[in-house]
């Protein structure tokens, strides 16, 4: 999580931060309106393609510009309320877990950060990760939202996690067309735009990476097992939290 | 495109220092959260409205008056189905309504307009320069303030670039209405692609410019726009914060304003 922090020491980062932000915020006003599930509630968020596609490119800016990119939307959309701020801290998620999981997330994890797309390995990490990422943010937002009386946690949790996952699944053909640019072209992936000191190597990262796993799984689908829901949910995502520490 | 909801009106809302404004629309989600009663949600209700049509930003709810009619009525709507109360009004099957979860749909309904009609009133009466200003006074540190006032900065152009994107698309033949839910979604990777190299190849030149300029993430900075908290900023906090623990008081030390026992 070292990298969360230290990466606001370097101006290319903060840049790549403002820059996921307004492409995110951009592309939820832009495409609001294209696909709606229940109107004015919730629609297919095409956007989502991205928060996975910076993740991985950018690492901790991603991250920070997916929280960001959400507020953004927000308050552009006129949506800004006490939600937004579960709204931040689960966007947050979906821009963390995918980088910060990739090399920890055993035996799934890949050796390099980098996406090699003639790998199954990294096609299986994708898949899994764009998942448990989702998971982890419909948790930690069903959670607040359902206790400020806002949508019922039961409805919220897989309509964040069916949204999320399905649109960072179709991101993969746009993390496949533009790492190369990214990388080789601009020079602007993220462990080699960041120093190598302020990266960090986090000591606990798999058992972290279960932890998230294992809470997103059952926060999720808890409530089909009997456990009592949303008291669950938030052990889950006090959990989720405690991982993400980990990683 | 314009997609700000400033409005500049200048009035008295309008001149209070930013924190006042964020700190105020935080007290104010604090007493929507006080009751669960419709007749007291709807009171607090009245009373953010009287506070819009003071701020004069009654024109930004007309442009957004479909989604607060719509949450209004999916919250009303819903709430009822999965809150469970003593009193049975009607059953059929395993779907039950009591009469305090109406009355819960409904008070959450209202809370859930109100939440929207105050982040409105806060956006149609302060700058987004205002904005990050009053971030960092409260305490968020520059880079992360810098970084957020950017971004809002480069969202309209961003937005223009992908409106220009779609329609360009559209006139080569994309079809965007047709096809299932996943075709729909995949025929937006046409659009994603140049959007964001056209957005990440600001990046650098970005930095460039910053740093030739010798900006330092880390160094102390003075700012050009000072705000001032005046006589009608404490005030105005004082009042809020009177509303905010007269309502917990009667909540919490006389149990009113309660529809469905046992959720906020």
């Amino acid at each position: 999580m070292k990298a969360v922090f230290t990466m606001w020491r370097n101006t290319r980062m903060i840049i790549l931060a403002s820059v996921c932000a307004a492409i995110y915020g951009a592309a939820l006003i832009a495409f609001k309106t294209a696909i709606p599930l229940i109107p004015g509630i919730t629609e297919v968020r095409v956007a989502n393609i991205f928060p996975m596609v910076f993740s991985l490119l950018f690492g901790p800016a991603g991250a920070w510009g997916t929280a960001f990119g959400n507020l953004i939307g927000d308050i552009f959309g006129g949506t800004l309320g006490p939600a937004s701020a579960a709204g931040f801290v689960g966007n947050f998620l979906l821009g963390y877990l995918p980088y910060a999981m990739w090399t920890t997330f055993v035996p799934f994890a890949e050796r390099s950060r980098e996406w090699n797309v003639g790998s199954w390995r990294s096609w299986i990490n994708y898949i899994l990760i764009s998942f448990l990422s989702s998971a982890s943010c419909a948790v930690v937002i069903s959670v607040v939202v359902d206790a400020l009386g806002i949508v019922p946690y039961a409805v919220l949790t897989k309509i964040i996690t069916l949204n999320d996952t399905f649109a960072s699944w179709i991101g993969v053909i746009l993390l496949t067309s533009v790492f190369g640019i990214t990388k080789e072209q601009l020079g602007l992936f993220w462990p080699e735009v960041m120093e190598e000191r302020d990266v960090g190597h986090p000591l606990a990262g798999t058992i972290g990476a279960w932890l998230v796993a294992l809470s997103a799984v059952t926060g999720l689908f808890g409530g089909t097992i009997g456990l009592p829901m949303p008291t669950t949910g938030w052990v889950c995502s006090l959990a989720i939290m405690v991982g993400c520490l980990l990683l | 495109m314009n997609i700000f909801l400033y409005l500049d009106k200048g009035t008295w809302i309008h001149h209070l220092d930013p924190r006042t404004k964020m700190i105020g629309t935080l007290i104010l989600f604090l007493i929507c959260l006080c009751f669960n009663h419709p007749l007291y949600m709807g009171g607090i209700s009245l009373g953010v409205m009287a506070i819009a049509l003071s701020a004069r930003a009654l024109f930004n709810f007309w442009r957004v008056r479909y989604i607060l009619i719509l949450l209004i009525t999916f919250s009303t709507v819903m709430w009822p189905f999965f809150a469970e109360g003593t009193t049975p009004l009607w059953s059929w099957g395993s779907l039950r309504i009591s009469e305090e979860s109406l009355l819960y749909g409904i008070a959450m309904g209202l809370r859930l307009a109100t939440f929207v009609a105050t982040g409105i009133i806060l956006l149609s009466t302060t700058r987004n320069e205002e904005l990050t200003n009053g971030l960092i006074r409260l305490g968020l540190p520059y880079p992360v303030a810098f970084a957020l006032s950017t971004a809002l900065r480069l969202v309209p152009t961003f937005a223009g670039a992908a409106a220009t994107i779609v329609q360009a698309q559209i006139s080569r033949g994309l079809d965007l209405e047709s096809g299932s839910l996943i075709s729909r979604i995949g025929k937006f990777i046409p659009q994603a692609v140049p959007l964001f190299v056209y957005a990440i190849r600001h990046t650098n030149l970005l930095a460039m410019a910053l740093e030739s300029k010798g900006f330092d993430p880390e160094s102390p900075r003075t700012l050009y726009y000072e705000p001032r908290m005046r006589k009608i900023d404490y005030l105005t906090l004082i009042l809020l914060s009177g509303v905010l623990v007269i309502s917990t008081y009667m909540r919490l030390g006389l149990g009113l304003g309660i529809a469905m026992p046992g959720r906020m």
